[in-house]
């Protein structure tokens, strides 16, 4: 029981990990991400698609990664060459891109909402039969090979953010751009690369949330995970294991919403727990500088 | 001088026109004779500029509450939630105190809505001014959080009883707005909202407070050296955008949709901020933006029943618009940054 419980938890932790990787690399990198919710549901259109017409998974995964990867840099030159606000950018990008895949699904599949095609490979789940039976531990076999990728990402974004060359130019260009410029490096283009992978990384969640489990697709499928991630990144700050931390959190409180529901706890009050989690940790921050401004 | 900003504000409609004409181009459609319907859909004739301004209404008050904010420098996106809240509360009202008279009833619910609306944004302003909390985040959290908050109330607690769908009763007769030009939806609503806006040119041109935000949202600290309170400024504005973004959405409830529904808003207060960005917060342009918007609504509902458009062209172009409104195309010159 337990084990369904926490692996459900696991599994809905999924697409909001990835893309708060995606949006912490983009937030160090000096852009905030509002965008991320329409690369997701790039994303998840792109990958029932490609693996409908293809059967192939690894496909899908690859077309959905590089449609999010499209809107996110699409995004990141309006921001870094255009010189506009990131923040208006990325909820333009959102409701454009929401409106865009309504239209496509209306007039090229003929459908409102939902579009169900027929033969969508599903991605591929692994067993591990010795854990099966053993409590807690159990609700590691039967997942995705995308959940295991995500928290695979967690120790590499890790070790790039902090330990690689590439790192540093990143983490540099979000605290000083003026001094990633005069070393000869072009921010502007550092900037652009990791809007790009956190494109990339909210469409592979955004996979997951269409092939990862019933093979379909909906407009709503994205149900505001962006901004949830955006809560977990917020949440994390500057680490990417506090950001999977926050994520995890997220996938937590879904699962046991679902669970939840009929026993008396609303789900939509239960849903905006992120929300509120963010404004309290922003809270707590701005309190620990002003402490700090005042005894330094 | 009177050139610049025309062009400025034409510039990216124009850009989000040429996206829509390459997605309608891509599908199949004839992009002019689209836009050529879109224009008689909302400007041709008296019903359908009335629906045009109906259209028009919740975003002349959304586009002015973002206005207010940003002219004082302060970032709120989170009209979008006061809008939510002031329609619920309105609504509310209108339903439970029916048998008050209507020159009791509608101000008392506007009123509410208004206060609600302030409230809602005393949080993120006062962490802004406080502790210097970045305000784009948390309003725009607190815009989940009051959808959520709202849905769960008409879920529950405020469900019409024998309703299916998550709605409050409708509110009483002697609650709604008086409509301008019957049978059209056009209601006073669009007059409170108009008359706001040109209060708001005024103010902002010919008033101590407004020039008082303009030089603190041009410049905080010099504003703070000559001995102004920017803190206090920016706390006003934030306030008072709330109360703004409150109102309108007790406007929608009371004016137009005569109850709160699950949905409420399909964005007013996003689109709110696209106006005041095209509009560069002048009162005129947010008029005029809001109208624009308003058209692109009405006659999108349209072309969607006249022809086979979907009706999300206009979702596209609105998104495009805000994108666009925000670039920086080198018309102007590049501040000192």
């Amino acid at each position: 029981m337990i084990d369904d419980f926490l692996r459900a938890a696991l599994v809905m932790t999924t697409p909001i990990l990835l893309t708060a990787l995606g949006g912490l690399i983009n937030r160090l990198g000096g852009i905030v991400n509002i965008g991320l919710e329409a690369m997701m549901l790039a994303g998840a259109l792109v990958a029932v698609e490609v693996s409908a017409g293809t059967d192939s998974v690894a496909l899908a995964l690859l077309a959905a990664a590089l449609a999010g990867g499209a809107v996110g840099a699409a995004m990141s030159l309006v921001v870094t060459r255009l010189r506009a606000n990131e923040i208006i950018v990325g909820l333009g990008f959102t409701v454009a891109v929401a409106g865009f895949v309504r239209y496509l699904l209306k007039t090229l599949y003929g459908v409102a909402g939902t579009y169900a095609p027929p033969g969508v490979a599903l991605l591929p789940r692994f067993d591990i039969p010795f854990l099966d039976g053993i409590p807690v531990l159990g609700a590691l076999s039967h997942l995705d090979a995308l959940t295991w990728g995500a928290w695979a990402l967690v120790p590499l974004t890790a070790f790039a953010l902090h330990r690689t060359r590439w790192g540093l130019r990143l983490r540099a260009t979000g605290s000083s751009e003026a001094t990633v410029r005069a070393v000869g490096l072009a921010p502007l283009s550092i900037r652009d690369v990791s809007t790009t992978i956190a494109g990339a990384l909210a469409g592979l969640a955004g996979a997951h949330l269409s092939i990862g489990v019933v093979g379909l697709f909906n407009e709503g499928i994205t149900g505001g995970r962006g901004f949830i991630a955006l809560a977990a990144f917020y949440f994390g700050r500057e680490s990417p294991w506090r950001t999977a931390l926050g994520a995890l959190l997220f996938g937590f409180f879904e699962a046991a919403q679902i669970r939840l529901q009929g026993h008396g706890l609303p789900a939509d009050i239960v849903q905006t727990l992120p929300y509120v989690i963010v404004i309290i940790v922003l809270t707590g921050l701005g309190i620990a500088d002003r402490a700090r401004a005042r005894t330094s | 001088m009177t050139l610049a900003p025309i062009l400025t504000a034409a510039a990216p409609f124009a850009l989000a026109l040429a996206i829509g004409a390459a997605v309608l181009a891509a599908t199949g459609h004839e992009p002019f004779s689209v836009y050529r319907l879109m224009v008689e859909e909302a400007f041709g004739g008296e019903r359908r500029l009335a629906a045009t301004l109906t259209a028009a209404t919740p975003l002349l008050l959304t586009g002015l509450a973002a206005a207010v904010a940003f002219r004082a420098g302060v970032f709120n996106v989170g009209v979008e939630g006061c809008f939510y809240l002031g329609g619920l509360v309105a609504a509310v009202v209108g339903y439970q105190f029916g048998d008050w008279p209507a020159a009791l009833l509608i101000p008392a619910g506007l009123m509410l809505a208004l206060a609600v609306g302030a409230a809602w944004m005393a949080l993120p302003g006062a962490l802004r001014v406080r502790l210097g909390v970045d305000e784009v985040v948390t309003t725009l959290m607190l815009n989940f959080i009051a959808i959520g908050l709202t849905s769960w109330l008409v879920n529950g607690p405020l469900l019409a009883r024998g309703s299916a769908n998550s709605a409050t009763p409708p509110i009483a007769a002697s609650a709604e707005l008086a409509r301008l030009l019957p049978p059209t939806s056009l209601n006073a609503g669009f007059l409170i909202s108009l008359a706001l806006v040109i209060a708001y040119g005024f103010w902002g041109r010919l008033t101590v407070g407004g020039f008082r935000s303009r030089l603190v949202g041009l410049n905080a600290r010099f504003s703070g050296a000559v001995g102004l309170a920017p803190g206090r400024v920016v706390f006003g504005a934030m306030i008072v955008s709330g109360a703004i973004g409150g109102l309108a959405g007790g406007i929608h409830a009371l004016g137009l949709v005569h109850r709160f529904v699950a949905g409420f808003s399909p964005g007013y207060g996003f689109t709110g901020i696209a106006i005041a960005l095209l509009a560069r917060n002048s009162a005129l342009g947010v008029a005029l933006a809001a109208v624009l918007f308003g058209a692109l609504t009405s006659a999108g509902a349209n072309i969607q029943l006249f022809s086979d458009v979907p009706i999300e062209i206009v979702q596209i172009l609105q998104g495009a618009v805000m994108i666009f409104a925000v670039a920086q195309f080198g018309l102007r010159r590049r501040s000192a940054a």
